[in-house]
This record gives C-alpha cells, structure tokens and sequence, in this order.
C-alpha cells in the first residue's frame, strides 16, 4: 500500500458522559469527520487501563485516542485526574521504545463540544495519516 | 562493613521472640560465588546467617511469596510475624509494599543494615571465571579482598560494584526495627546519564535497539518472579480471558509483555536492579526502569518507596498535573 492511499485505523475510547456525547452531538449536528476512528464507550476514561492502549496497538491499530469530561467535570468527580497521569507516564514509555508518542492522544470534550470533537478526530487523523502504519508492536500471526 | 557477630545476635533476638515465624536471611551457597537466601526457623539455625558484599538478593520479595494453605477445620492461621534482613534498597521496597497495603507494618520484623555496596555476580564472574569451590569475601574502604585457594586478591571496588550501587542514594534502610551497625554518608546523586543520552536518538535508532533486545527475551518471567514489587495474585500474563499478550515467542508479544512489566512498575520501581541481574537473556531491564523513574520524578515530583505515609504515585493527583499533550 502506498502511503497515499493508506488510510489510518484509530481506536477511541470515549467516556459515556462527556466525549462520547458530544461525539453524539457532532453526529446530529451533521458535522463530518474521517470515518477512520472506532469508538468504543467506557464509562470513564479512567476506566481506560494502559493495557487497553498497548493491546489496541498490538492488535493492529495505528493510533488511540482517549476522550474524558473536562477536569473538574467527572461524573465520578475524579476518574479524568488518574487517566492523565497515567496516559502522561505511558506517552514517555512509548517514546523512549521508538513508538511515536502521538499514537497515543488525549483529549478533553465536553458533551456539548460536537464542533471541538470533529477537529480532534480530523487532526489525529492526519497526524496519524502522516506517520504511516505501525510496525513495532503489530501482532504477527505466524505462529 | 556489617559486624557479623553482632549480626547473630540481633537475630537469635527476633528468632527466640514468641511472635516472630522465622527471619528470612543469607548463607553461603554451594558454587562459586553464589549466596542463597535462607530461612532461619529456630536459633540453631542463625550461625549460619552471614552478610558480605555476594549477598545481593532482595529479600523483601520472600515476604510476598509466602504460601498460604488452606487450613483443616478448626485449625487457626499462624499470624506470627516475619523478620527479614534488608539492605538499603531492599527496605524501600518494602516501604512501597507498605505504601500500597500489601503488607501490614506491624506483620514484619525488619532488619537493617547500612550497605556499602554488592558485587555484580555477572562482573565477578568474568573476572574469575570457572569458579566452582566457595570463596570468602571482606572488603576494606576501597577493595574487595577476595581469597580463593589460599590466594589473596585485592579488587578496586569500582571494578566489581553493581551498577545501582555506584549511585546509590539511600544505603542506610528507611525503614526498620532494628539497625545492625552505623549509618554510612551518603554520596550518590539521582544519576540518568544512561537514559538522557538514549533519549535523543532517533525513533528509529531506539526502536532497533529495543527491537533486538525484546528478540532475545525467551519469557520465562524470571524478571517478574524475583521483583518484590510484582505480587499481585493473578499477573495480567497469566490471565486467560481476557488474554493480554499470547504466550507464543516473537517480538511483538515479546514488546507487549515489555511494555506492561515497565508500565507495572512506574512509580514503584525502588531501583534494586534484580530483574536484570537474574534475566538470562541480558536485557537491559534497567534501563527501562529508570527511564520511568526519571520521568515519574520530573512529571510529578515523586519518587516511590520513601515514605509510608504518602500514597502511590497512580492512585493519586493533583489538579495541576502536567496536561500539555492533551488536544
């Protein structure tokens, strides 16, 4: 595949209460963005364990992109705080093993961001585009 | 240098004491330059405790290996506590055992000694290689005085030491109930020359550097077993629904398990540097280990295993954490 045509496959882990609305909201709103991204709905984005992150990557995608409330806006009042420290630690992990360290985003929306979710999505998408697929951690299945 | 006698002594104490199970120690080992742990149950048993410059086992990790049978009706557990002997380095991970509630304070017996540093086993043993008989071991301020077969070698100790222990920074335990012998200076500073000059390759340099490592790791978890900071009851590789990370070989299942062992450990890892001393595939664990280290003390300023009554590094915050990679 040339690298014009390579289309990037990115995992998203949404949280129910804030991002995953207002990737909902982008959608009635009629707003377009690449139709690269996968959401999967947590019910926090502190529920996302870095195992999640490594296994996406493992699994084959390109990227993943976490979304969580606002700080301060947690549904559970604080799930957001844990998941940035441990998304900051896993970034520099990453970087240090020579995985680009912009595989792995995260972002803050709201629910009422739709206009805010559709911008992310199509700049992690380029960046992504840009980087090419992975090849470091990819599962081989040949066994 | 720990005074031997003194030593004996303060364990025959623990031992004889009523609530105390047995005290987990050193004792000279069979070949070469090995020292095996050993477990003390009785007072017969603590002439044949030592300490010398070979024993570089982290003790702590017995403590969370204990096994635990299921009992007969009626029958009582044994609560009695458990000593163990620890180093400087040994002690922090008990503090972070502590830290994080896997271990009760009040359920062990710790004995300190102030450390001047252990011999690497792997540099040793390049040095005299085919070693078989035992060897005794002493050291004074600058060398170690090796004897083997009545010969008498003088080695500077900069030639033998462990690499954790040229830095070190904390070789007087933290924590403990009893101290055998005084507290030493301390000199070492937070040293991450190794990693700040990795870190400005480029992607690609580092990935091909890791990519041949993670190539030779043959998985047998030896890595996990010996760190006294992996004891959770079922470890994510072992688990089988969800299965994480496949047990067959190659580089990418290799990279995952990798990747999650190091990530298990940012902000907890107190640097004993057991992991690669007992990987049979020399990968340089420690590396990985202390560039999260390192990050963990410029991220948020913290640095794991010194202090009981601070929380572990992820399972807290600040609203102020660092958030500047965040869309």
């Amino acid at each position: 595949m040339s690298k014009d045509s390579f289309e990037p496959n990115i995992v998203a882990f949404l949280c129910n209460w804030c991002s995953y609305a207002g990737a909902d909201l982008a959608g009635t709103s009629r707003i377009e963005y690449p139709p690269n991204v996968k959401i999967i709905r947590v019910m926090c984005s502190g529920r996302v364990n870095p195992m999640f992150i490594v296994n996406a990557l493992h699994e084959g995608a390109d990227g993943v992109l976490i979304g969580g409330c606002h700080p301060g806006d947690c549904h559970y009042i604080q799930g957001n705080y844990f998941a940035r420290r441990r998304i900051a630690v896993l970034k520099k992990l990453l970087e240090y093993l020579g995985i680009d360290e912009r595989r792995v985003r995260m972002t803050w929306v709201s629910a009422a961001e739709g206009k805010k979710f559709a911008d992310v999505i199509r700049e992690v998408t380029d960046d992504i585009r840009k980087l090419g697929p992975t090849h470091q951690i990819r599962r081989s299945n040949s066994w | 240098m720990v005074d031997l006698k003194k030593l004996r002594e303060s364990t025959e104490k623990i031992i004889n004491r009523d609530d105390v199970k047995y005290v987990i120690g050193w004792e000279k080992g069979t070949h070469g330059f090995q020292v095996t742990p050993l477990f003390i149950t009785s007072s017969d048993d603590v002439e044949r405790l030592i300490f010398n410059p070979l024993c570089v086992h982290n003790l702590t990790v017995f403590l969370m290996l204990q096994e635990k049978l299921p009992l007969r009706k009626g029958a009582e557990e044994d609560k009695r506590k458990v000593g163990v002997i620890v180093k400087g380095c040994d002690s922090r991970a008990i503090v972070q055992i502590i830290q994080e509630k896997g271990l009760n304070r009040d359920d062990v017996v710790i004995i300190g000694i102030p450390c001047t540093g252990v011999i690497d086993p792997k540099k040793i043993n390049k040095k005299f290689p085919n070693q078989t008989k035992t060897v005794d071991i002493d050291e004074d301020a600058n060398n170690f005085v090796i004897k083997i077969d009545g010969k008498t070698h003088k080695v500077p100790k900069e030639e033998l030491l462990m690499d954790k222990c040229k830095q070190c920074q904390f070789p007087n335990p933290i924590i403990y109930d009893v101290l055998v012998g005084s507290e030493i200076k301390t000199t070492g500073k937070p040293n991450y020359k190794d990693v700040e000059s990795f870190e400005k390759k480029s992607l690609k340099e580092k990935w091909e550097y890791w990519e041949k490592q993670f190539e030779k790791c043959i998985r047998c978890y030896a890595c996990r077993n010996v760190c006294p900071m992996c004891y959770c009851k079922e470890c994510m590789v072992d688990q089988l629904n969800p299965q994480w990370i496949r047990r067959s070989v190659n580089v990418s299942e290799n990279t995952a398990w990798n990747i999650m062992r190091a990530f298990h450990l940012a902000g907890r890892c107190i640097d004993c540097g057991e992991c690669e001393r007992v990987c049979p595939a020399e990968i340089p664990l420690v590396k990985l280990n202390k560039k999260l280290e390192k990050e963990v003390l410029e991220l948020f300023d913290y640095r794991a295993g010194l202090d009981v009554d601070v929380k572990p590094l992820l399972s807290m915050f600040k609203p102020d954490d660092p958030e500047e990679f965040i869309l």
